[in-house]
């Protein structure tokens, strides 16, 4: 039998910043923060295939899953303050963050937060510019292939949705918002910027305002993936991240070899 | 209505029958030049009677077309057709580097002044030995080639490809086309998966190596799966290529096509090599109904007045004097709803042919115009 994704992850808590916070981990070497998307902490085959070269570690941010109702975090830079603090609490000197959908504005603004202990930022369907105010979120519009086991797994419980739902809408703001897009022309950091082509709550003409905001950004566009790129097409995805995690702006050029006889 | 003339350049010349790739054995330099002088010949005509496009295509290996490559002589012809659209009908996409096409089709939309027609086609079933790709990926790489050539069109900022078939890193293409968001784009649309690709994805549709019936259901499906996205489909969506040859009377056309010529007709490219159709059919290239896609090429030898009348009956040729020539266009425009005829000259009768050019431009173009 396959196992489900995310089977090899521990499932644990540290304390940070007055809460509780899940994290799941595997892996070993260089450390990759995986932030999740406004449906909360959900690890794929993307997780997995990242574990096998590295230290993945996959937050649950406080008020997602089934941890408490967060009030406290009054805006993004404060929960993005949070997760900073949970990962020093960690003993994690230097990574690379990884943010999908939701995650994206909040792996923004960590680095925005606290940016020296950071190497690179990939950015799976950011929904921190948004060109689309108002998505239809659902199985339909998250996958390819709605009828798929992956895109049926796991359902959220509807008070959960509910919860995180509320908390994600509060803290992404507005879809366009100038200040956070001046501070982010300042972020002097690798970014990879991936977009499904078949994506409708993210739409991938979306995809040129981060190359237009952020001063080192490269633009990917995943053919045939929806708005879950990681569980849509994990095989292409992980290719083009982990070659950019390993070598930033140099992954342009190709390193595989086309010989075909010797 | 508009019509387009498309020269296939044709090799004037005895030529092998029966074999694909074609050996060179009794190849001529001269025959060769003189095929491509009166190819260009014939569309700088075309353009100056009026016609509204001329039509350039791609085969490899034989003497059926001398345009491996249709852009370079779409680039000689940007240079020479003044006024008439020029449309690559078409580059065989799967087998080549998508970033490629889109930066030729680029680069000619810039050199006509905004008059290119895109088509992208799957190629007959020999060409998928040509550059030695899998014939069973066909419509896949089609698919994703048809997307990311649209990116690379309308992408305003480099961006890179991760797909199935193709994989790059970084595309910002120089220059841009002229037309916005980029060329009108056509497909072939014989089977069902094509039609129903092509609605979804608002392209137009070309019939070829078909017949009248054939492609008025095909058309009708293509029409029943673009309402279920949204949109109908304009006359000037569908093209439909078909022989042609007029001449001052309906017997006179007749004679005129089955004067002996270098070229023979035995065999066509699809099936030419029986080993390659048949590998390539098994391989899923022709999709779910097989049978009927597969024998869409037979029944094209025009020698004898019963083939020629078949052929006329079939709608697969126009040919007579002029009004009978009008009559028959008019009959096709009333079944199949095409707003554009690709009209063929595969086989060159020398003054006869020209004649026939002159004669559509000037006793029908104008009436097939104002339908």
């Amino acid at each position: 039998m396959i196992e489900a994704p995310g089977a090899a992850f521990s499932d644990t808590e540290i304390e940070a910043d007055g809460f509780r916070i899940r994290y799941r981990e595997a892996g070993r070497g260089k450390s990759l923060i995986c932030l999740h998307g406004g449906g909360g902490l959900r690890l794929s085959r993307t997780h997995d295939i990242l574990a096998r070269d590295r230290r993945v570690i996959a937050f649950e941010a406080p008020g997602f899953g089934n941890s408490p109702v967060n009030h406290r975090s009054a805006t993004m830079d404060d929960l993005a303050a949070t997760m900073n603090v949970a990962i020093a609490a960690l003993g994690i000197e230097r990574y690379d963050l990884m943010g999908t959908s939701f995650g994206g504005k909040l792996a923004l603004s960590m680095a925005l937060d606290r940016r020296e202990p950071v190497d690179s930022v990939v950015l799976i369907s950011p929904a921190a510019i948004r060109i689309n105010p108002a998505p239809d979120i659902g199985p339909h519009t998250l996958h390819r292939h709605p009828e798929s086991p992956e895109a049926r797994r796991d359902p959220v419980p509807p008070e959960v949705h509910a919860k995180q739902r509320a908390l994600s809408t509060r803290l992404l703001g507005p879809a366009r918002d100038a200040e956070f897009e001046e501070r982010l022309t300042a972020l002097d950091l690798p970014v990879l910027v991936l977009f499904g082509t078949e994506d409708t709550i993210t739409p991938p003409e979306g995809a040129r305002l981060y190359r237009q905001v952020l001063p080192d950004c490269h633009l990917m566009l995943v053919y045939d993936a929806a708005h879950a790129i990681d569980a849509d097409r994990p095989e292409a995805l992980t290719e083009v991240v982990a070659d950019f995690l390993a070598r930033h702006g140099k992954f342009l050029v190709r390193q595989d070899s086309d010989l075909v006889y010797p | 209505m508009k019509a387009t003339l498309f020269n296939s350049v044709h090799y004037h010349g005895a030529t092998p029958e029966g074999v694909w790739p074609v050996p060179v054995d009794n190849y001529s330099d001269d025959a060769a030049a003189e095929s491509l002088a009166t190819a260009i010949e014939q569309f700088r005509m075309a353009d100056e009677l009026g016609f509204d496009w001329i039509t350039v295509a791609e085969h490899h290996f034989g003497p059926y077309s001398l345009t491996p490559n249709p852009t370079i002589l779409a680039g000689a012809l940007s240079q020479v057709v003044r006024r008439a659209k020029i449309a690559i009908l078409g580059p065989t996409t799967p087998i080549l580097n998508p970033v490629r096409v889109a930066e030729e089709f680029a680069m000619l939309d810039l050199m006509t002044g905004g008059r290119i027609v895109a088509g992208m086609l799957r190629g007959t079933p020999n060409e998928y030995v040509t550059y030695n790709v899998n014939p069973s990926e066909s419509r896949g790489r089609f698919e994703e080639a048809l997307q990311l050539i649209r990116r690379v069109w309308t992408e305003p900022q480099p961006f890179g490809w991760q797909g199935r078939y193709y994989q790059f890193r970084s595309i910002s293409i120089w220059p841009r086309p002229l037309q916005k968001p980029h060329p009108p784009i056509y497909m072939s649309g014989s089977s069902p998966e094509s039609g129903s690709f092509a609605a979804r994805n608002r392209i137009g549709l070309g019939f070829a190596a078909t017949h009248l019936e054939r492609a008025t259901r095909a058309a009708e499906h293509y029409r029943r799966e673009a309402e279920r996205a949204g949109w109908v489909p304009e006359p000037e969506n569908i093209i439909y290529r078909l022989g042609f040859h007029v001449a001052e009377t309906d017997d006179r056309a007749i004679e005129d096509l089955k004067a002996p010529t270098a070229i023979r007709r035995g065999t066509n490219i699809s099936r030419a090599n029986e080993a390659v159709e048949e590998a390539v059919a098994n391989a899923g290239y022709y999709g779910a109904n097989l049978d009927e896609q597969r024998n869409r090429s037979r029944n094209r030898e025009q020698r004898t007045d019963e083939q020629i009348r078949g052929r006329i009956g079939r709608g697969q040729l126009l040919t007579g004097g002029p009004d009978t020539v009008f009559r028959q266009i008019k009959a096709i425009r009333d079944t199949l709803g095409a707003g554009v005829l690709d009209l063929t000259i595969a086989i060159q009768h020398g003054d006869a042919t020209r004649r026939s050019i002159e004669l559509f431009g000037t006793k029908v173009l104008p009436r097939m115009q104002a339908l």
